[in-house]
């Protein structure tokens, strides 16, 4: 039997080896379906003048697309609890090529928002939130650059994806295009393939105080594995700790959770609106159709740039501990962006509104999922993810028509770029202030915890401790552990700061 | 610790609430059509600042918004403001009405009183002055004659010129041939900006006769024109075969004059996109087989590494024992 100092905690995520296959199916299955929605608008007209429809009932497969994508989230979560990534996502993929094959086929608008909106979003759904889920699993100590890289490929697929579009449609048509975008998105079950299950690796550890601590772990669902072994305690729970196993309820206690929901929810009635209405007012400054879909190039390609870059600083020493008020800091420059955009009315002062947007959108995106994560933990992240989504699912949705009202309102844009820049301004100071009262409280209970760790009583604290990190007293996320040692000494700086 | 009985209730609620919600918004494009809904029918002047067109002569053209009656009293105003580079702004005349052109010269220039012409084509055409900078003509357009070009000419230590189009109103097309399949059905559809008195459609015969009016051809289980507004109109076309393919052409008829757009239609069989569906879906199975394959072949490996392991270290636990004794 190995020595007993072998024993302790699971080994951590790999960091690396097949965590960067993972990462770049993850990039393949993110880009879909966040681009792909996007990318349906050259459809729009042909379909329109197709079935003799208005603009805005064509637009409604779009919002339908959303919608679903953002509001099956619980249910993605859901799944993941129960299967894993892997299959999810793989039945995500094929659920969007059935969507769009079956709406080559259809012959009225009812049938292509079931079709493209309903079915091709919640596959969609199936896809972005399990990828999500399995880079926080494989990652911990470069989990910022992972997600960064992951999230970029949301713009490379889109400037992938336009040209292709508008090549498919200019040769076969919608109808063919439908059949073959189809085929395109069956790419998703071959990003899902690659989401090797992990979590098992506690395999080649056999002790009794592993085994104790799967025990542990019994109470909330951390591992990728299906639940064979956990079968016989479910016949005695009841009812809502059941649901509770599978979606997690109880991070509305998560004081960190709140303040990340509140926070995101209020910043995504501004976030989308401006990409939206950017080439509308490009061209109602005066500016030609090519060159206004020029500035949208530009903006895709900075945040294409931006992404990883992001994931990068925000891996660094000094940013890692503190990367709530990088995030906080990131809203409020995009923020301050359209804040200023109507201070452009040249050619010039939008090229450079544009790459500044491209900028913080791409930082803001990069770290969404991550800072997430960072509160709450890999372990209770997929229940958040689907939690999240659906409150998010609700503004992202309100953020563009509430635009469109204030432009046709006042027959300016400019109270368009006033309102979301100061609502994201607002959400930007709102996470700064909460976050610095978060890690004022997670000093506290640090210390608190250290106290009773250096108690006599050792033995039990030590499984106690193990047990403590999964229940909902605690506020910080396990994974914090390993960079304990490193962000010791900052957050001690921050302990006496604070105290001061 | 547990969360009591009525905060878990608490949370299904919540659930409850949050999925009833319906999550649907108006679209996003509401504001796209900011411009076309604010359409008034008064008459306006429109200025045209030449400052953008840095490079040659630019077209511009200009939405007039339409008199609403058609007599003398209805007058439409027609401004170029000239700094530098020659200007040109093409004008939709639907029907008969009295138009006015004004050439005025900016302010910042440095001509100073210059020599004023107006001319059509070659013809001279009287002005007279509104106001220190500004040249105006007063035209009747009352039939396809009164159409055409109009230039002013200001001479002085430099030349500027200004060009007005005075046409019969554009309508739109679709420049890219129009793909279909099989069994299908096409649809083209016409847009302007005016009211034509009657929309026209043709076709090309394929035995090379010419135009026919779809009119004159009409089974109407084959051939659908519907005008769905006074300013649209929409040809379906059922049952598509691949002898429906070709040029097809709209015309809208004004009271000045007609103005046509133009169609191509391609009809393609379901096989075209098929192939490189199928391509693709049997690139994706190779892929997953393969990754499926990869996984199987390194668990293996893992499997056999990990025995020899534990062989390993059984040996060596054996062996402490036997040490320490």
């Amino acid at each position: 039997m190995p020595a007993p100092a072998e024993v302790g905690r699971a080994p951590g995520p790999p960091d690396g080896g097949w965590g960067w296959v993972v990462v770049f199916g993850a990039f393949l299955s993110i880009g879909f379906a966040y681009a792909f929605p996007k990318g349906l608008a050259i459809f729009f007209k042909e379909i329109q003048d197709f079935f003799g429809t208005s603009y805005s009932e064509v637009a409604w497969v779009s919002s339908i697309m959303l919608a679903t994508t953002y509001g099956a989230g619980p249910i993605s979560s859901i799944l993941v609890n129960r299967y894993g990534s892997r299959p999810v996502v793989m039945f995500g993929g094929l659920l969007c090529g059935v969507g769009m094959v079956s709406a080559a086929f259809c012959t009225s608008i009812l049938q292509l928002y079931v079709c493209v909106g309903f079915i091709t979003g919640f596959g969609l759904a199936l896809n972005l939130q399990p990828s999500v889920i399995i880079v926080g699993k494989y990652f911990l100590k470069r989990r910022p650059i992972a997600n960064g890289l992951a999230m970029a490929g949301s713009p490379v697929m889109l400037c992938t994806l336009a040209p292709l579009n508008q090549f498919l449609f200019e040769n076969f048509g919608w109808r063919g295009s439908f059949l073959i975008l189809g085929a395109i998105l069956l790419h998703c079950c071959v990003a899902g393939a690659l989401f090797r299950p992990i979590g098992a690796r506690t395999a080649l550890v056999k002790t009794p105080v592993t085994e104790e601590g799967n025990d542990a772990l019994k109470g909330k669902i951390t591992e990728d594995g299906p639940m064979e072994n956990r079968t016989e305690e479910e016949e005695g729970k009841d009812c809502f700790e059941k649901i509770n196993q599978y979606l997690d309820f109880s991070l509305f206690k998560h004081r960190g959770f709140l303040i990340y929901l509140i926070g995101n929810v209020l910043m995504f009635l501004g976030f989308f609106a401006p990409i939206v209405f950017l080439a509308p007012y490009a061209k109602h400054t005066g500016i030609d159709e090519y060159s206004a879909a020029f500035l949208l190039s530009i903006l895709a390609v900075v945040d294409m740039v931006a992404r990883p870059a992001t994931g990068i600083i925000a891996n660094s020493r000094w940013v890692r501990p503190r990367i709530q008020y990088f995030f906080s800091f990131a809203i409020a420059f995009n923020g301050a962006c359209h804040l200023l955009c109507p201070l452009a009315s040249s050619y010039t002062g939008l090229i450079v509104y544009s790459s500044f947007f491209g900028l913080a959108f791409g930082m803001v995106c990069a770290m969404l999922f991550e800072t997430l994560m960072d509160l709450v933990g890999a372990a209770r992240f997929t229940s958040a993810v689907g939690l999240v989504t659906i409150a998010e699912c609700c503004t992202i949705l309100l953020g563009p028509p509430i635009g469109g009202i204030l432009i046709d309102t006042f027959g300016d844009y400019k109270y368009m770029f006033i309102k979301c820049g100061a609502v994201m301004v607002l959400a930007g100071t709102f996470l700064f202030i909460m976050n610095y009262y978060n890690y004022r409280m997670l000093a506290k209970e640090e210390k608190e915890r250290k106290r009773k760790e250096e108690d006599p009583k050792s033995v039990r604290t030590e499984d106690e401790g193990k047990k403590n990190w999964n229940k909902d007293s605690t506020q910080d996320g396990p994974e914090l552990e390993p960079l304990r040692e490193k962000g010791e000494r900052v957050k001690k700086e921050m302990n006496g700061t604070v105290e001061v | 610790m547990p969360a009591t009985f009525s905060r878990r209730c608490l949370g299904c609620l919540l659930l409850l609430l949050l999925c009833t919600r319906v999550s649907g918004g108006t679209p996003a494009d509401s504001a796209m059509t900011t411009q076309d809904s604010n359409q008034t029918e008064v008459n306006s002047v429109t200025k045209m600042q030449a400052e953008h067109e840095s490079s040659g002569p630019a077209v511009a053209t200009e939405k007039l918004k339409p008199a609403s009656k058609q007599n003398s009293q209805s007058v439409s105003e027609h401004e170029i403001v000239l700094s530098g580079a020659p200007v040109e702004k093409s004008v939709s005349v639907p029907s008969p009405t009295k138009v006015e052109l004004t050439c005025k010269l900016d302010e910042n220039s440095h001509l100073k009183d210059p020599q004023v012409t107006w001319k059509k084509g070659s013809e001279t055409i009287s002005h007279t002055s509104k106001s220190r900078n500004s040249w105006t003509i007063q035209l009747t357009i009352s039939d396809s004659s009164h159409l055409g070009t109009y230039t002013c000419i200001l001479k002085g230590e430099k030349e500027l010129s200004a060009v007005f189009h005075l046409q019969v109103p554009k309508i739109e097309g679709r420049e890219k041939p129009i793909i279909t399949y099989e069994g299908d059905r096409a649809v083209m559809v016409c847009k302007t900006e005016y009211n034509p008195k009657a929309w026209i459609w043709y076709m090309n015969m394929t035995n090379g006769t010419g135009q026919v009016s779809i009119d004159k051809v009409l089974p109407t289980d084959k051939f659908l024109i519907k005008r769905q507004s006074a300013k649209v109109s929409r040809l379906e076309i059922l049952k598509l075969t691949k002898e429906d393919r070709g040029v097809y052409w709209c015309e809208a008829s004004f009271d000045l004059g007609t103005s046509e757009a133009r169609f191509e239609l391609r009809v393609l069989s379901f096989t075209a996109p098929l192939k490189p569906f199928l391509a693709i879906v049997a690139e994706v199975a190779i892929l997953v087989t393969a990754i499926a394959l990869l996984e199987v072949y390194s668990k293996r490996k893992e499997k056999r590494g990990e025995k020899e392991s534990d062989q390993i270290e059984q040996l060596k636990s054996e062996d402490v024992p036997r040490r320490r004794k």
